[in-house]
């Protein structure tokens, strides 16, 4: 992760958390009290609805005891207990009596009973008149509600007294409609809901919702993820059926939901611009503090990239830390600098030394590894080989013969035809060369070359005998070049042939002991004596310089005048 | 309104005997708050009772049908033959809710009703009750002493009629356009009484001497309100 990021994620996270919750917070406890206070209201509200409708019960008893003293009905009730069972007559009077009592004050039901609660007559409202009940299956309560033919009455009832004797009760009722009703309400019977105003809700849902609730008391409760508030409506329980019950039922969720909905815009609104200021605050904090390490990282990536260590300009600005850290690099740098070109140094001397010890052996092969590895360099370059591939073959070149170290003085410099046995011991070297390399580290990759540039394409080469691509592309190039090399040189025994003679030979055994891509490939550079020889890249002329001047500066000039007569002679 | 042109007539009484005495009562504004709507049926289910079905009639002579008329005074003529007159139970109500009778009279009380009435009566000048019963029953009551007598029902409190007991055997109750006459009045000096339940009492003397006398009354309410109807009960 980046440090900007970290460093914005670290400043912001946090806040935003912050800012969230208490925001959450704030607006949760400013719903609640909401919600409280409308729950409060609405709570007053209904109990000042319930008592309102006691108090109306109360009146309307007191009237219905004014009715209840009626002489005419009186009379009637007289007439119903002289005239008994003789019936029909006596009691359609008293249903008349009260068909007119209905009328007149508006009642949709209207039923005397004796003194021990026998019914004695009834009427009901029907459209435009009212009519007698069949009492067998009249059981009306003295207070509460009841049903009738598929109507819902709410009933009362008041005693008809005779000298302070209660000889009969009066019932009267109107029909129960609670859609008209002035709260929100429910009616239940043994729990079941008969009637409602919710028309959005289920009733199951109701009756699951009430069934927690006790009868008497307030309750609030949960429907469809709403609270509702519930409160008992209606006037005492007392002696009235209380199967049946009558319930506020009112959403505090949605008497609230116009407060909360706006509260909740202010809250989103508010909660949304402090984020967006917060994001910006910590994007451009945590742009200040990365800024200069970011440069710095840059700097470095690149300098990675490059292999060059180049020292940070000296910057006055910035925090200390970032000084330092700078100061600190640049000091490193310079260390590493100086200690890459330390060992670069050693190791020039070290390949240009051995070569030197080689060549310094015959005066006759004096220069050989060096024009080898130049040919073999400018042959890599013609085949299109990397720039590392060039460096392994430049050096492989240098060291190609190590192994001669390892072979006799007589053998190697006796003029004139080897017995086997001296060509057996000649073909020992690039062994030994590979025995002495690979105890030194860092040279690994020009084993192959030592090891191999006299195997042959056919498998006549030694030492393994390795066919075709089995010997690696390195050591095929340096074959080709040593064996030209060797060819072109003068010997104590012969003069060196010419470059097309040479060329000739090349292609006589191109395919048999040479590789003849790579035989075309240098022949058609043309003769390499009469050419600068190949440096390839600057850094590989650099390296080629610098053991050039070793060799130069270490070999005493008596030593080194031969090869350059030879040069001097060959150019002729 | 043809009605106040007639009362602008005013032929003057002369006395002969057997004759007639002739009358109109003018009433120009309503003296009770009545109201004349329709009972309801016995029992109707689902039929929707219109209100005033029974016909409007109109205020006024209403007033004017409700007005007894009656002589006091003059020789004594007794009453031979009585006519007979009978108060109704129909639906909830006395028909008719006024007579005018002679002391004497006998009135029956039948029940139409499918519904038991109990008809009875507190005035000084009759009281009685009939007891409860049921419809096609009749009872028979007597009015032997002259006054107002005010009949109600128990069952059925605003169930009220009037009967109004003469003196003599000239009773009559004015038509509905107030006009009434009593016939064969003997030759002597009467006084005519009007009476109506919520004006009260009007007299005027008349002395008939073989011709035909007209007589005239115009009700809003008796001066003195001297609350002898009231005090009749």
């Amino acid at each position: 992760m980046r440090f900007a990021t970290r460093t914005f994620l670290s400043s912001f996270i946090p806040f935003a958390v912050l800012l969230a919750v208490s925001f959450w917070a704030i607006r949760a406890s400013v719903m609640q009290t909401v919600r409280d206070g409308l729950r409060t209201s609405v709570r007053d509200n209904q109990v000042a609805l319930a008592s309102e409708r006691a108090r109306n019960e109360n009146r309307n008893r007191k009237l219905l005891e004014g009715i209840g003293e009626n002489p005419s009905l009186k009379a009637g009730l007289q007439l119903l207990a002289s005239e008994g069972g003789a019936g029909g007559q006596a009691r359609n009077t008293v249903q008349d009596q009260l068909s007119e009592i209905s009328d007149s004050l508006n009642f949709d039901f209207m039923m005397v009973s004796g003194e021990r609660g026998e019914p004695l007559a009834a009427v009901v409202r029907y459209a435009g008149g009212f009519a007698p009940v069949n009492l067998s299956s009249l059981h009306p309560p003295e207070q509460g509600f009841f049903s009738a033919d598929g109507r819902l009455y709410e009933v009362t009832s008041v005693p008809i007294r005779e000298a302070g004797t209660q000889v009969a009760t009066l019932t009267v009722g109107g029909r129960f409609d609670i859609s008209q009703f002035g709260v929100p309400a429910v009616l239940l019977h043994h729990g079941t809901v008969i009637a409602a105003q919710m028309r959005d809700l289920a009733p199951a849902q109701i009756e699951r919702a009430l069934a927690a609730c006790s009868t008497a008391a307030d309750c609030e409760l949960r429907i469809q993820d709403q609270q509702y508030l519930s409160l008992p409506l209606g006037g005492p329980a007392g002696n009235g059926d209380d199967s049946y019950a009558l319930r506020s039922l009112q959403n505090v969720d949605a008497a609230s939901a116009p407060l909360q909905s706006v509260l909740r815009k202010l809250f989103l609104v508010a909660g949304f611009t402090a984020l967006v200021a917060m994001l910006g605050i910590s994007a451009l904090s945590s742009r200040t503090i990365a800024r200069p390490l970011v440069d710095v990282v840059t700097h470095l990536r690149l300098s990675a990239a490059t292999g060059e260590l180049p020292e940070f300009p000296e910057t006055h600005g910035g925090a200390q830390e970032i000084r330092d850290l700078t100061q600190g690099f640049n000091t490193a740098a310079k260390a590493v600098r100086e200690s890459r070109e330390r060992l670069t140094r050693a190791y020039v001397q070290f390949v240009g030394s051995l070569a030197q010890a080689l060549d310094a052996r015959d005066a006759y092969t004096a220069g050989h590894s060096r024009r080898v590895s130049e040919y073999s360099c400018a042959i890599a370059n013609a085949i299109n080989l990397s720039q590392g591939d060039l460096e392994v073959i430049r050096v492989g070149g240098l060291l190609h013969d190590l192994g001669k170290i390892g072979i006799s003085d007589l053998v190697l410099q006796k003029p004139g035809r080897l017995t086997p046995e001296e060509t057996e011991l000649i073909q020992q070297h690039p062994v030994i060369g590979k025995r002495i390399l690979e105890n030194v580290q860092g040279l690994e990759a020009y084993l192959g070359i030592v090891e191999l540039h006299h195997e042959n394409l056919n498998g006549t080469g030694y030492p393994h005998g390795l066919k075709g691509e089995e010997t690696p592309l390195y050591a095929r190039i340096v074959k080709v070049a040593d064996a030209y090399d060797a060819m072109t040189s003068d010997r104590p025994y012969r003069r060196g042939k010419s470059h097309a003679d040479a060329i000739a030979i090349l292609r006589s055994v191109s395919g048999s002991e040479m590789d003849p891509a790579i035989v075309e490939a240098f022949a058609l550079l043309g003769d390499q004596r009469k050419q600068p020889p190949f440096t390839g890249s600057q850094s590989l002329r650099s390296l080629s310089e610098a053991v050039q001047n070793e060799i130069d500066h270490s070999l005493p000039a008596g030593t080194a005048a031969p090869e350059v007569a030879a040069q001097e002679q060959e150019a002729s | 309104m043809w009605i106040k042109l007639g009362s602008c007539v005013l032929v003057a009484a002369t006395v002969a005997a057997g004759a007639d005495i002739h009358g109109t009562i003018i009433i120009d504004r309503k003296l009770s708050r009545h109201n004349v709507t329709a009972s309801m049926g016995m029992y109707q289910r689902g039929v929707a009772v219109e209100l005033r079905a029974d016909g409007e009639m109109d205020p006024l002579a209403f007033e004017r049908s409700h007005v007894a008329v009656y002589l006091e005074g003059g020789p004594k003529s007794p009453v031979t033959e009585f006519p007979k007159v009978s108060i109704e139970q129909r639906d909830r109500r006395f028909v008719p809710d006024l007579v005018v009778i002679p002391a004497g009279a006998t009135v029956s009380f039948p029940n139409f009703d499918p519904i038991f009435h109990n008809v009875f009566s507190l005035s000084k000048a009759k009281s009685f009750d009939l007891g409860n019963y049921r419809e096609g029953q009749s009872r028979l009551v007597t009015f032997p002493v002259p006054g107002l007598v005010a009949v109600y029902c128990h069952l059925h409190s605003n169930m009220a009629a009037s009967i109004v007991v003469a003196p003599s055997r000239w009773a009559v109750r004015a038509d509905k356009d107030g006009v009434f006459s009593l016939k064969d009045v003997p030759a002597g000096t009467y006084t005519v009484v009007a009476w109506h339940k919520s004006a009260g009492t009007f007299r005027k003397t008349v002395t008939i001497g073989g011709k035909d006398a007209a007589v005239s009354f115009t009700l809003p309410y008796a001066e003195p309100s001297d609350a002898s109807h009231v005090a009749h009960r």
